[in-house]
C-alpha cells in the first residue's frame, strides 16, 4: 500500500513543476501497474503465459516478452488500444480470440487493462524471477550459509553425562550435569526441600491442584516408613492422576494459542475446539508419544491407520489438525478485501514455527529474516503448505460407530416398505374404488397460483375446471405434454450431466464426508420414515443423496472441487435441505468462508454456482454442501441464521441436505423436468366423459403404485406417489399392534439411539491439488510476486519430501520433524517440559531458539535429554518422571548468599524457585480448598461469569463458580476471555505463548480481596467447615492449614489464626464453631495469604 | 518464580534517572519489580526523549466511523450531483464502492465557525463553538474498510492487531504520575468494540500497562468496592501482614512476596481513591450542566459522566484516557450508519458532542488544555455515496479519505489540514496514515516514536511499526 500513497503524495505535492510532474506521473503509473495490472495479470493470465507455460508462444511476464509477442505477433502496442491483441482478446468480442478462455474478465478488469495500454503500458518488470524474489540470490546464499552456523541448528550431540560420584547429586545424570555447572561456579545446591513442601510443589507441577487431604495423609504415613520410596510412589500416583492430563494440556494450549471462539467482530464459535482440548487431555494422560502427537496435529487427517479411541468412539488423529484452526479468524474474505487471508495465514505460520521449531519464521513475511536462516521465500512456501488443504469440518467419530444401527435402520426401512407395499398393492387392485373424486377436492381454488406443467395436479386442474369438452381438453393436454417434453429434452441437451444418481457414483474430484452421505444414496421412491406421528412415511424421496434418508442426526457433506476445475462456467446442483443444512462458499486460503446459505426447500431445486474470478492471491473458490454439523461456519455470525438463537452454538442438531443431480453448463438456466411422470397417461383413446377421464387418471395412478409395490418404478413415478402420499390419497397408517406399527416403533427406537456426530474443524486434503501462495513483495499484499509452491524451510533442505509431495506436504513435513536427528523438535519440546516442571527453561525463551532468544544454560544437558527423550520413545511422562526425581527438582528454595550474588538469575539451578500459581491453578485451588471442586473431565465450554452480556457477540454470562469445574473448561473467548484468569496473566489467546508473563500488580490484590467468586468460595468453605466436628478452633485452623498450605501450623500460627477467627465472630453469635460467616472470613484471609498464591 | 519473564531488557523504554535504572536492574532479577514498575512508576515525564508539550491524552473514540462529509469535510459537490452514478473512477478498494452507486449530499448544513472560519456542520453545534481550538485532519487514509481491522489499526497501529494498544505504549513509556492510579484508563460500559478487548490490551507489553476499565453505571471498576467492612478488612490485612512476612522469609525471593504485599497497601488505598475520582457528584452544577449531565437521555448522561471523569483523571495524573461511545440501538458499532444516517448520526452526535466540547472548554478554563490532548476520531469515515438515495439511506465503510480532529496539547487550533477530492472520496492533498497521527501524538508527549520499542518474538516492536512521520504542520 505504501507505494500508492507515496504516489499520491508526489502527485499532489508536485503540481506546477512540469519536469517533476512528469516523473510523478510515471511514478503514479507504476503504482497503477503494481496495484491493479500486475495482480490481474498474475491472477488471470500468467498461468498460461508465464515461465511455466507459454500458450501460443506468448509470455506476459515482462515488457520484452509481450513486445515480442507470441505466434500472432506483439500482444500489446503501447498507447494503441485497438491494435493490441491482448485487449482484443479480453474484450471477448471476436469469437476466435477470447481470453482467458474459460471465463471473460469482469468489465472493470478489462477497463484496467485498456487504461494501462492506453497510457503507454508502463511495465517496470524486467525479469520477474529476479526482481520479485529477493531470496535465492548469491548474496542471500552466502548469508544463509553463515546463519546456519548456530547452536540450535547443529545436530544433537551424543553427550556423556559427567561421571557418577557418591552422594545424592552423583546418581542421576541430570543432577550430575547440574552439579558440574554449580561446581564450576563454586556454588552449592540448596538443601533438600521438606517432604510437605515437595508434596505441594509436586501436586501443583503435575496436576495444577493442591494435594487432597487423603493424599497428604497417605504420603506422610509413607514418609515415616521410607522417605525416598514415599516420594517415588507420590510421583507415580500424580502422574497417573487424570488431572495430570488437564494440567499439561493447558500448558500445550498456551503453545498453540487455544481458543473457543474466533474473535474479531463476531466471536464465532471455533467448531469443535473443546474436542481438541479433550484430545490433548487424553493424549497427555495416555502418554501419547510426542512424535505421534506432532504428526497428528500437523497431518492427523493423512495418517494411516488413524488412531482410534474405542472407549470414546473417536478418531483421535482427525482431531489433531484443529491445531491450525486456533487463533483469530478475520471477518470478510480476500476476494472482497485483500489482506484478510494473508493476516490469518501469518498467524498459522507463526504458531507452527514457534510451537514446533522455536523459530521466528513470521519475521520473514516482508523480507528475508534479518537475523535467522529464514528467507522470505521460506515464509511463503510454508504458507502454500498450509493453504493447500481445505480448511473444513471433519466428523471425528470412530469409523463404523453407527454401522450396526444404520444396518438395522436400512433393514427396518425395507421391511416397512414391504409391509406398506402390501397395503398399497391392495388399494391399487381396485382403481375404480380409488377415491376418484377425492383428488378433485384438492384442486386449487379459483384465483390460486396457476399449477405448473410439471406438477402432478396439472392435468387434473385442467380437467377439473368447468368442462367444455373433455375430449378436446384431453387432446390439448396430450399435445401440450408431447411438445413440452420434446422442448425440454432439447433444452436439457445444453447441460452436461455430472451425476444423476441412477447409481451412487460421486463425480471425480468431489469429496464426501459423514455417514449421512455414506448411507444417503436412495433410489427413486424410497420412503423417508417419519420419526414421529402415526404415519410411517414422511415422504417418498427422489433418487439422489439425502443425508437424512435414515436419520437426520447423521452428518453429511459434499465438497465441490475448485470452481475453475469443474468443466463449464457454471455448475448447477439440484438441492434440498432444512434445519440449517446449506452450503458455504470458501475462498481457498481464506481459512473459513463467511458466505453461508441455508436451504429451506423440501423438494430439490436447481441452484447455479458460477465460476468466480480469483484475485488477491486467492487460488481457488470452492463450495461445501453440508449439514450444520459439518459446516465450518455454523453457527455463523449472529443474525445470519434466521431462527437460530444467539446462544445456540450448534451442538446436537438435526439437519439435512439432499443432492438429486449435478450438471455443468456455460449458458444461463437450469435443466427442466422432462415430464416423465405423465408417460402413459395420454396413451390410447381419448376419453370422452369426465368419468372416463377420471378412470384414466386413476389407472395412471394405480399403475405407478403397482410398479412401486413390485419394485419396478419408472422415472417420474415417485412424483406421482409422493403427490398421492402428501395429499393423503394413499393409506399411510400403522394400525396399533400391527407388524407395521412394531417395525415403525423399532425404527424410531434405533434412530433415537444414534448419537449426534462429533465434528471438529480440521483439514481435508482429499482430491486437492497443490496450491501456490502468492509472495507479497515487501509484505505488501497488493504487490504480488511469484506464486510459491509448498516447501519446507531451506535450512532443512534435503531432509524432507515436502516439495515432492503430491498434496500439501504436511505429512512429509511432520515426518521430517520427528526424525530422531532433527536438530530442533526434541530440543524444543524437552526444553518446554523442563520449563513447565522447573519454572524456567534451559533455554529461557522456549519459543525462540534463534539469535534473539537466550542461549541454553546447559547445552550438553539439553542435548542429552533430547537424545534420551527420543530413545525412550518420545514419552512425555518418562521425561517428567526423570525431572521430578532429580535432586535439582527436590531441592529447597533457600538461596545462599553466594548464589544470590553470583547467580542471581538462578541459571545454574542452585535452588528451586518459589513460583506463583498460574491463573488457572489459583482459581482451581479456590474450588478445591473450598470443597466446591467438581472433578469431572471433558465437555463443552462453560461461560465465565460476566457483569454484562452481549448476545450479538455471543458473550453470555455463566455461573459464578463455573459449575465447580476446572478453569480449563471455561470458555476461552478471544473477544473477552475469563476476566478472573486475565487478571493473573492468562496469555493472549491469539499468540502462541511458551512462557507466560508473571505480573505482580495491585489489581490482583483487588481481585483476591473483593471478587465475588473469591468471596463465594470462602462462603462455601465456611459452610462446609461448620459441618465438620472439629474439637476446637485450633483443630479447625489445623484442617484449614492442611487444605490451603498442605502443612500444619506452628504454634504461633495456630494462635494467630484462631485469634483472628474469634475476632470475626458474627454479631449475635455465641458459638464460634457454628458461625459460618466467621469461618468464611478466615477462609477468605487464607485465600489472600501469599503462601496460597505461591508454592515453593 | 520466573526470572526470565523479567529478562526483557526493554531497550526502548525511556530511561529514568541513573539511580532508578540501577534500582530497576537489581529489582528486575526478581519478579517483584513490575509492582514498582507499573503502578508505582515515578512521575517519569522528566526523562522523556525531548521536551514534552503535553502530559495526557483523552481519546474520544467515535466507534463505527462518523461520516467525514457530514461533519468536518464540506463537499457542496455532493448535493449538486446527488443521485448521479459515481462511475468506475470513484471505485476504491479502501471503500465499499461500486460504479453504479450514487453520490449523496449531506443532510446537514455547513457553516464557517469562529474567528478561524473552520467548516463544521450543524450536526455538531457545540463543537462548532470551540472551532478555534480544533485542529482538523481531513486527509486520513486507512487500509481496509472493515471495522475490526480499522479499530485495531487505530488502537494498535496494526490492522492485524496482536500488538499493544496506543494507551499501553503511553503507559509503558511514561508510567503514571499518580502511584495509586493506572496509566491507562478506558471509560467504557462493558462494551466490547469490533476487534475485541485487544483494542485496549497490552499484548506483549507487561500486563500492568493494559487498560483499566471504568464503567459509567454500577461499580465503576471491577473489585474496587470493598466487600468487607473496614474493620474486617483491616483485621484480615493485619493477620496477613504477619503471615506473609513469615512466608517471605522462606520464599526464594522475598522481594516478590514483598511486592505482592505492597500491592495490598496500594489496593487498599485504591478502594477509596478510585471511587472518589469517579465520583462526579460534588462537581458544581454549572460544570455538570456544561457536560450535559442534566440530559434526559441516559446515554448522554453516561457519556457526560465519563467525559467529566476524564478531566478529573487528567488532573489526577492519568496519562491516557479513552472514552468509548455508548451503543444504544443494538448496533454492532455506534456510528455505523449503513442506513438511517440522518436519524442515528444525529443521535450519536447528541449523545457525545456536547460533552467533548465541554471537555475542551473546561480544560481550557482550568489552564489544562495546553498540556492535554483531546483526540476525536473514529476508525473510518463513511462513503460519500450510497446505493440509492432514499429517506432512510446511509453511508458505508470508507477509509480512502476521512477526518479526525485534535484539540489542545500544542496542536494548532482553528485549522484544517489535508484535503479530499471535491466529492470527499479520496484524500488528495497531504494524505496521512494512522501512524503519522500516532507519531505526532507521541511527539507531543515527549516521545520519539522510533525510539519507544519493546523486544518481542524476535524483534523490536514500536507502535508505528516501520511507518509514521511527525506532522509538524499540525503543531502550533
Amino acid at each position: 500500500m505504501l507505494p500508492r500513497i507515496k504516489g499520491l503524495f508526489l502527485a499532489s505535492m508536485l503540481i506546477g513543476s512540469p519536469s517533476v510532474a512528469m516523473a510523478a506521473e510515471s511514478d503514479e503509473k507504476i503504482a497503477f501497474f503494481e496495484s491493479k495490472v500486475r495482480p490481474l495479470l498474475l491472477a488471470r493470465c500468467i498461468e498460461c503465459h508465464g515461465d511455466k507455460k507459454q500458450k501460443g508462444g506468448l509470455r506476459l511476464d515482462s515488457r520484452a516478452a509481450w513486445s515480442k509477442g507470441g505466434d500472432s505477433g506483439p500482444a500489446i502496442v503501447p498507447g494503441k488500444v485497438d491494435e493490441s491483441l491482448l485487449i482484443k482478446a479480453v474484450r471477448y468480442r471476436d469469437k476466435d480470440l477470447q481470453m482467458p478462455p474459460k471465463m471473460a474478465l469482469a468489465p472493470q478488469d478489462v477497463e484496467i487493462l485498456t487504461e494501462w495500454v492506453r497510457q503507454g503500458a508502463i511495465d517496470p518488470r524486467k525479469d520477474d524471477a529476479a526482481t520479485l524474489v529477493p531470496s535465492n540470490t548469491a548474496k542471500w546464499e552466502a548469508e544463509f550459509q553463515k546463519r546456519l552456523d548456530w547452536w540450535s541448528l547443529k545436530p544433537l550431540r551424543a553427550v556423556e553425562a559427567p561421571k557418577e560420584v557418591p552422594g545424592a547429586w552423583g546418581r542421576e545424570p541430570i543432577d550430575r550435569f547440574i552439579a558440574a555447572g554449580l561446581d564450576a561456579a563454586q556454588l552449592k545446591p540448596a538443601p533438600p526441600a521438606e517432604p510437605e513442601v515437595l508434596l505441594r510443589r509436586l501436586s501443583f507441577v503435575l496436576t495444577g491442584l493442591p494435594p487432597t487431604a487423603a493424599l497428604r495423609e497417605r504420603f506422610s504415613n509413607d514418609v515415616r516408613r521410607d522417605e525416598r520410596k514415599a516420594y517415588e510412589k507420590l510421583v507415580e500416583e500424580l502422574l497417573a492422576s487424570p488431572h495430570f492430563g488437564e494440567r499439561f494440556a493447558r500448558h500445550w494450549m498456551d503453545v498453540v494459542r487455544y481458543t473457543d471462539t474466533y474473535g474479531y467482530e463476531w466471536d464465532n464459535p471455533a467448531k469443535g475446539s473443546h474436542e481438541y482440548r479433550d484430545y490433548l487431555i487424553r493424549a497427555f494422560n495416555g502418554d501419547l508419544p510426542y512424535d505421534r502427537f506432532v504428526r497428528e496435529q500437523l497431518a492427523g487427517d493423512l495418517l494411516s491407520p488413524p488412531r482410534i479411541d474405542s472407549e470414546f468412539g473417536i478418531n483421535e488423529s482427525l482431531i489433531g489438525p484443529m491445531f491450525y484452526h486456533m487463533g483469530e479468524h478475520r471477518h470478510g474474505s480476500s476476494l472482497a478485501f485483500n489482506g484478510v487471508h494473508q493476516d490469518m495465514v501469518n498467524n498459522k505460520i507463526e504458531a507452527f514455527s514457534r510451537a514446533f521449531l522455536a523459530t521466528t519464521v513470521a519475521c520473514a513475511r516482508c523480507h528475508d529474516h534479518k537475523l535467522e536462516a529464514v528467507s522470505q521465500r521460506d515464509y511463503y512456501a510454508l504458507g502454500a503448505v498450509f493453504t493447500t488443504p481445505r480448511w473444513t469440518t471433519r466428523a471425528v467419530d470412530a469409523p463404523g460407530k453407527n454401522d450396526a444401527a444404520i444396518r438395522q435402520l436400512q433393514s427396518l426401512r425395507a421391511s416397512i416398505r414391504e409391509e406398506m407395499a402390501k397395503t398399497w398393492g391392495e388399494a391399487a387392485k381396485e382403481p375404480d374404488a380409488w377415491p376418484a373424486t377425492a383428488w378433485q377436492k384438492l384442486l386449487p381454488a379459483k384465483g390460486a397460483k396457476a399449477v405448473a406443467i410439471e406438477e402432478i395436479s396439472y392435468p387434473l386442474a385442467r380437467l377439473g375446471s368447468p368442462q367444455e369438452d373433455v375430449a378436446k381438453t384431453w387432446s390439448a393436454l396430450a399435445t401440450e405434454w408431447r411438445t413440452a417434453r420434446a422442448d425440454r429434452t432439447k433444452h436439457n441437451k445444453a447441460f452436461t450431466t455430472l451425476a444423476d444418481f441412477a447409481d451412487p457414483t460421486i463425480p471425480a474430484g468431489w469429496v464426501t464426508e459423514g455417514d449421512g452421505i455414506r448411507f444417503g444414496h436412495v433410489e427413486d421412491g424410497t420412503p423417508l420414515i417419519a420419526l414421529e406421528g402415526d404415519a410411517p412415511f414422511a415422504r417418498l424421496l427422489p433418487r439422489g443423496y439425502h443425508t437424512h434418508a435414515l436419520s437426520s442426526k447423521l452428518p453429511g457433506s459434499v465438497r465441490m472441487p475448485p470452481d475453475h476445475t469443474v468443466s463449464g462456467q457454471r455448475v448447477s446442483l439440484k438441492l434440498a435441505g432444512g434445519q440449517f443444512g446449506g452450503y458455504l462458499e470458501m475462498h481457498e486460503n481464506a481459512i473459513q468462508g463467511e458466505e453461508v446459505a441455508f436451504l429451506t426447500n423440501v423438494q430439490p431445486h436447481w441452484r447455479t454456482f458460477a465460476d468466480k474470478a480469483r484475485v488477491n492471491g486467492i487460488t481457488r473458490v470452492t463450495y461445501d454442501f453440508a449439514t450444520s454439523s459439518l459446516n465450518p461456519n455454523f453457527p455463523p455470525r449472529t443474525g445470519l441464521a434466521a431462527g437460530l438463537p444467539n446462544n445456540d452454538f450448534g451442538f446436537d442438531k438435526r439437519s439435512w441436505i439432499s443432492i438429486a443431480g449435478i450438471v455443468t453448463h456455460d449458458g444461463n438456466g437450469t435443466p427442466l423436468d422432462a415430464l416423465d411422470a405423465f408417460e402413459g397417461l395420454y396413451e390410447g383413446a381419448v376419453p370422452k366423459t369426465v368419468d372416463e377421464a377420471q378412470q384414466r387418471v386413476s389407472t395412471w395412478f394405480a399403475r405407478a403404485v403397482v410398479r412401486w409395490c413390485e419394485g419396478k418404478s419408472r422415472p417420474g413415478d415417485h412424483q406421482i406417489l409422493d403427490w398421492l402420499l402428501t395429499n393423503k390419497l394413499l393409506p399411510n397408517a400403522a394400525a396399533p399392534g400391527s407388524d407395521l406399527a412394531k417395525m415403525l416403533a423399532e425404527y424410531r427406537r434405533v434412530e433415537q439411539g444414534i448419537e449426534y456426530s462429533r465434528t471438529v474443524n480440521g483439514m481435508d486434503e482429499r482430491e486437492t491439488a497443490k496450491a501456490a501462495y502468492a509472495l507479497n513483495v515487501r509484505g505488501n499484499v497488493d504487490v504480488v510476486g511469484e506464486m510459491v509452491p509448498p516447501d519446507f524451510l531451506q535450512m532443512f533442505a534435503g531432509r524432507h519430501g515436502v516439495a515432492k509431495s503430491l498434496g500439501s506436504g504436511r505429512l512429509e513435513l511432520a515426518n521430517a520433524l520427528v526424525q530422531a536427528d532433527h536438530p530442533l523438535t526434541a530440543r524444543v519440546y524437552v526444553n518446554r517440559v523442563w520449563h513447565w516442571v522447573m519454572g524456567a527453561g534451559l533455554v529461557a525463551t522456549p519459543d525462540d531458539f534463534g539469535r534473539l532468544g537466550e542461549k541454553p544454560t546447559h547445552p550438553e544437558l539439553l542435548d542429552y535429554l533430547a537424545k534420551e527423550f527420543v530413545r525412550e520413545g518420545w514419552s512425555t511422562k518418562k521425561l517428567i518422571r526423570r525431572l521430578v526425581l532429580t535432586q535439582a527438582f527436590r531441592q529447597s528454595g533457600i538461596v545462599s548468599e553466594a548464589g544470590r550474588t553470583r547467580d542471581p538469575g538462578n541459571r545454574l539451578r542452585h535452588h528451586y524457585p518459589t513460583r506463583r500459581l498460574e491463573a488457572e491453578a489459583i482459581r482451581d485451588s479456590l474450588l478445591a480448598v473450598s470443597g466446591r471442586f467438581v472433578p469431572k473431565l471433558y465437555g463443552r465450554p462453560i461461560f465465565p461469569p460476566r457483569v454484562a452480556e452481549d448476545g450479538s457477540k455471543r458473550l453470555f454470562a455463566g455461573p459464578l463458580d463455573g459449575q465447580g469445574r476446572r478453569s480449563i473448561y471455561l470458555q476461552m473467548s478471544i473477544m473477552e476471555p475469563p476476566k478472573f484468569l486475565v487478571g493473573f496473566n492468562l496469555p493472549d489467546l491469539r499468540l502462541p505463548t511458551g512462557r507466560r508473563d508473571e505480573t505482580n500488580v495491585p489489581a490482583q490484590a483487588l481481585i483476591l480481596l473483593n471478587d465475588p467468586f473469591v468471596h463465594a468460595m470462602a462462603k462455601y468453605w465456611g459452610q462446609q467447615l461448620v459441618k465438620v466436628q472439629h474439637a476446637s478452633p485450633e483443630d479447625r485452623v489445623l484442617a484449614m492449614f492442611a487444605a490451603v498450605f498442605a502443612r500444619s501450623p506452628s504454634e504461633a500460627e495456630s494462635k494467630r489464626w484462631t485469634s483472628a477467627a474469634r475476632d470475626f465472630l458474627s454479631p449475635g453469635h455465641v458459638d464460634l464453631m457454628k458461625d459460618e460467616a466467621a469461618w468464611a472470613q478466615l477462609g477468605h484471609a487464607f485465600f489472600n495469604a501469599k503462601e496460597f498464591l505461591y508454592y515453593r | 518464580m520466573n526470572p526470565n519473564s523479567q529478562s526483557c531488557s526493554c531497550p526502548g523504554r525511556i530511561g529514568p534517572s541513573a539511580g532508578r535504572r540501577a534500582f530497576l536492574q537489581q529489582a528486575s532479577l526478581g519478579f517483584g519489580w513490575l509492582a514498582f514498575n507499573g503502578l508505582f512508576a515515578t512521575p517519569a515525564n522528566a526523562a522523556a526523549h525531548h521536551a514534552a508539550k503535553a502530559k495526557s491524552i483523552i481519546f474520544c473514540f467515535m466507534d463505527g466511523g462518523p461520516s467525514h462529509v457530514d461533519t468536518f469535510d464540506y463537499k457542496p459537490m455532493l448535493k449538486k450531483h446527488e443521485g448521479q452514478k459515481i462511475g468506475v473512477s470513484a471505485v476504491s478498494k479502501r471503500s465499499q464502492s461500486a460504479p453504479e452507486r450514487v453520490w449523496l449530499g449531506s443532510p446537514w448544513e455547513f457553516k464557517q465557525r469562529g474567528k478561524s472560519g473552520l467548516w463544521v456542520s450543524e450536526l455538531f453545534p457545540n463543537l462548532a463553538n470551540v472551532a478555534d481550538d480544533l485542529c482538523v485532519v481531513r486527509s486520513m487514509t486507512g487500509e481496509l474498510p472493515l471495522h475490526g481491522q480499522s479499530n485495531l489499526l487505530l488502537h494498535t497501529g496494526r490492522s492485524l492487531g496482536q500488538a499493544p494498544s496506543f494507551g499501553s505504549w503511553v503507559s509503558y513509556g511514561l508510567g503514571t504520575a499518580n502511584r495509586n492510579l493506572p496509566g491507562y484508563v478506558v471509560l467504557n460500559n462493558d462494551w466490547v468494540p469490533n476487534g475485541g478487548l485487544e483494542n485496549f490490551g497490552s499484548s506483549f507489553l507487561p500486563a500492568s500497562h493494559q487498560a483499566t476499565m471504568m464503567r459509567a453505571k454500577g461499580a465503576p471498576v471491577d473489585n474496587i468496592a470493598p466487600k468487607d467492612s473496614a474493620a474486617i478488612q483491616r483485621r484480615k490485612l493485619a493477620l496477613l501482614a504477619e503471615q506473609d512476612a513469615a512466608f517471605a522469609k522462606v520464599a526464594s525471593d522475598a522481594r516478590a512476596i514483598d511486592g505482592a504485599v505492597a500491592n495490598y497497601e496500594t489496593a487498599f488505598r485504591m478502594q477509596t481513591e478510585v471511587p472518589e475520582l469517579a465520583d462526579i457528584g460534588r462537581e458544581p452544577e454549572a460544570i455538570r450542566k456544561l457536560y450535559g449531565l442534566d440530559s434526559k437521555d441516559e446515554h448522554q448522561r453516561y457519556y457526560a459522566t465519563q467525559a467529566l471523569r476524564a478531566r478529573r483523571m487528567v488532573e489526577a495524573g492519568v496519562r491516557f484516557i479513552e472514552i468509548t461511545c455508548p451503543s444504544f440501538d443494538g448496533n454492532n458499532s455506534p456510528w455505523d450508519q449503513h442506513g438511517m444516517l440522518k436519524v442515528n448520526h444525529e443521535k450519536n452526535a447528541r449523545v457525545t458532542e456536547q460533552s467533548v466540547a465541554a471537555l475542551i472548554t473546561d480544560l481550557k478554563q482550568r489552564g489544562l488544555l495546553d498540556s492535554t490532548i483531546v483526540l476525536w476520531a473514529g476508525e473510518m469515515g463513511r462513503t460519500p455515496h450510497t446505493p440509492a438515495v432514499t429517506a432512510n439511506c446511509g453511508r458505508d465503510h470508507h477509509v480512502n479519505g476521512f477526518a479526525l480532529c485534535v484539540a489542545g496539547g500544542g496542536f494548532k487550533g482553528g485549522t484544517a489540514f489535508g484535503e479530499t477530492d471535491e466529492f470527499g472520496n479520496a484524500a488528495v492533498v497531504n494524505p496521512l496514515t494512522v501512524h503519522d497521527i500516532h507519531a505526532t501524538l507521541l511527539h507531543q508527549l515527549g516521545i520519539d516514536h522510533t525510539k519507544l520499542t519493546f523486544r518481542h518474538g524476535g524483534r523490536d516492536y514500536r507502535l508505528t511499526d516501520v511507518h509514521g512521520e511527525v506532522v509538524k504542520a499540525l503543531l502550533a
